[in-house]
């Protein structure tokens, strides 16, 4: 029972008959670095926000840093992923207007845990010095770093990352999955990133291939050229 | 292109042609009283100037409000009109096509307000002839000029308020404007600041002169203490908001988001701010000169002479109220994606929506406070020369009713569309 994510035969089901996850089994174990790939569609992110409570899936049951949240209420859920899960989005998502310090500090405001200093974390993503900036001012490489700076600030479990290269250029991109990497290997944090870049996967320790729903390949992350070799299989069937 | 750029969000509107269809709605009223009034010859009395000064109050209130949600509704946009610039429009045509808008905006919403106002200014009349206060014989008509000088009103109104709004935006180079669309400014405001100061310092100075004059002139020159008063604290809604919001920090960490989003968004928020004082404002007055005089004469205005006091006011107040709900709700339309952000980043429901209300209590409290002072600076003199005291004079429960009463209208401008937005899961709101 000491994995951190644990998802046991989860189904995601919209309204009008799609089918976004059938039956996927994935358990993560602390500490690890696990990657998501899969072609558009194939359900990777429905099931990065299965797993992270945010969105419900209509089968199967899900454990988040121990706990059952299959039906967990709301505002149970939310204090959970607050106080244990770390999130970094495609789009950032952080709040322009405010400053880079008020940014990072939003999780301990809204009531999480104090368990690391702003100044700290901001140091570890290489951003001291830059906490008075308005995020609105940043570059996208900046301003992920300070997505990634909030998602540490509670000491989480866990941190889901969502493409989080996505917008960001080859050499930025490194530097952001550099530090999820770092998160991992030093403080112990376990990460579930989803991506479509075969570079970005290479920085995991393990690679689940989605297709159309279903897990189609479990195994150790090779380098990168493999990564896309088996990506190319994959897409090739489902396409 | 540009012109559906700007029509991609047709809700952000709502504002302007709301409180274009009021302006439009109170001009007419106050015309239908004036041609109403001169039909029926009254000749000379005070009655016959009410139509009037209602009127000219009602344009004067149309320029400050129309002119402050058309100005937020195109701030909202700034981001379309940086984008429009980077594909090649000119600052030219960037202008053209907002004023094109504003016309647009203008032209249902005034058609909408007249027959409002043909309606109420029947009811209105009625209610003076029920009350006494004018001949019961005093047929309602209405007068020639209304449909052309209410088109003039709101599409002039309309026009000056998203032309003042467009000049930055549409100036800026765009590589600025995207920018500068994602951040808000901060930290200017030479201008405006430092005119708001000495408007409110005019507007003191006045009133301290003419508590010594004689009765007659002091409420003749009340006017204008009350015109200085009001476009300072306007000018000056960023920076009150702002301190405002240095209270609220000590309220602990909800407080302390508050205040920080507050602070951000200050220069928005002052578009609710000002019409918010204003409503304040006028209704203080209004009432606290009816009780101070009947507390301290010990007899009470006439029913007559208090119902057309309060029925004007009333009228102002509510166009000012509904402008300033308006502005909200354009203010938190805009701010839906970064609620979700705060749910994302581990508020609860709860914790997100009390984040929401503490703004909203910084932004009620400045608003009383400033309508106050407003209120105070003009009514003190007037009620020093003409009842020799200082002390204004309010039964409690008026006071308890009137805070609450502003409060429920910032809370519905605010709350109401947070807590309907937190309903939807974060996700799908902010992706």
């Amino acid at each position: 029972m000491d994995f951190v994510i644990s998802l046991d035969a989860v189904s995601r089901r919209y309204p009008r008959g799609v089918c976004a996850l059938r039956d996927v089994s994935l358990d993560v174990p602390a500490g690890q670095f696990a990657a998501v790939m899969g072609a558009t569609g194939s359900g990777k992110s429905t099931l990065l926000h299965c797993a992270a409570g945010l969105d419900r899936p209509t089968g199967g049951r899900v454990r988040l840093a121990g706990q059952d949240i299959t039906r967990m209420r709301e505002a149970r859920l939310t204090r959970l992923r607050r106080d244990r899960a770390g999130f970094v989005f495609q789009s950032y998502n952080l709040l322009s207007e405010l400053t880079v310090r008020q940014n990072v500090a939003l999780p301990v405001r809204l009531g999480g845990p104090r368990a690391r200093t702003v100044d700290e974390v901001l140091g570890q993503v290489g951003l001291g010095g830059l906490g008075e900036r308005p995020v609105g001012e940043l570059s996208g490489g900046q301003r992920q770093r300070v997505a990634v700076a909030r998602a540490l600030v509670t000491a989480p479990a866990v941190i889901f990352a969502d493409e989080p290269t996505g917008a960001l250029d080859p050499a930025t991109g490194s530097q952001i999955l550099g530090l999820l990497r770092t998160a991992a290997d030093r403080d112990g944090v376990t990460v579930l990133m989803v991506t479509h870049d075969p570079a970005a996967a290479a920085w995991s320790d393990r690679l689940v291939l989605l297709r159309e729903g279903a897990v189609a390949d479990d195994r150790a992350a090779p380098g990168a050229a493999e990564i896309a070799e088996r990506l190319r299989g994959v897409s090739a069937v489902a396409a | 292109m540009i012109r559906q750029a700007l029509r991609a969000n047709p809700w952000a509107f709502l504002g302007p042609a709301a409180t274009q269809a009021l302006a439009a709605a109170l001009v007419t009223t106050g015309l239908c009283l004036v041609a109403s009034f001169d039909g029926a010859r009254l000749g000379d009395s005070d009655v016959a100037d009410i139509g009037l000064i209602f009127t000219i109050s009602s344009v004067y209130l149309a320029v400050l409000i129309v002119g402050v949600t058309m100005g937020t509704a195109i701030a909202g946009q700034a981001r379309d009109i940086a984008l429009t610039r980077t594909v090649g429009a000119t600052p030219g045509r960037v202008r053209r096509a907002i004023a094109a808008q504003a016309v647009l905006v203008a032209l249902p919403a005034t058609a909408f307000g007249i027959p409002l106002g043909l309606l109420a200014g029947q009811a209105w009349l009625h209610g003076l002839a029920g009350s006494g206060v004018v001949p019961a014989g005093v047929a309602f008509r209405v007068h020639g000029g209304t449909v052309p000088i209410a088109y003039a009103v709101t599409v002039g109104t309309s026009l000056l308020g998203a032309m003042a709004a467009a000049i930055r935006p549409s100036r800026l180079r765009p590589a600025v404007a995207l920018t500068e669309a994602a951040v808000p400014r901060r930290g200017t405001g030479r201008v405006r600041t430092p005119l708001g100061l000495l408007l409110v310092a005019g507007g003191v100075a006045l009133a301290v002169v003419i508590s010594d004059l004689d009765a007659a002139t002091a409420d003749q020159a009340g006017l204008f203490v009350m015109l200085a008063m009001c476009v300072g604290t306007g000018l000056l809604g960023p920076v009150l908001l702002r301190a405002a919001a240095l209270v609220a920090r000590r309220l602990g960490p909800i407080g302390t988001l508050a205040a920080d989003s507050v602070t951000a968004h200050a220069r928005s928020l002052s578009g609710a701010l000002v019409p918010l004082t204003l409503a304040v404002a006028f209704a203080a007055f209004t009432i606290v000169r009816g009780t101070t005089v009947a507390h301290v004469t010990g007899v009470a205005t006439p029913s007559a002479d208090r119902w057309l006091e309060y029925s004007g006011t009333g009228a102002y107040t509510a166009f000012a109220a509904i402008a300033a709900v308006n502005t909200l709700l354009t203010v938190m339309h805009a701010r839906r994606r970064d609620l979700a952000v705060m749910r994302l980043a581990g508020g609860t429901r709860g914790r997100t929506l009390a984040v929401v209300v503490c703004e909203a209590l910084i932004v009620t409290s400045t608003a009383l406070a400033a309508g106050a002072v407003v209120a105070a600076t003009t009514l003190l003199p007037l009620l020093h020369t003409a009842l020799g005291t200082w002390r204004p004079w309010l039964p409690v429960s008026w006071l308890v009713a009137g805070v609450t009463a502003a409060a429920a209208l910032v809370f519905a401008g605010m709350v109401a569309p947070a807590a309907a937005g937190l309903r939807r899961p974060p996700i799908e709101v902010a992706g």
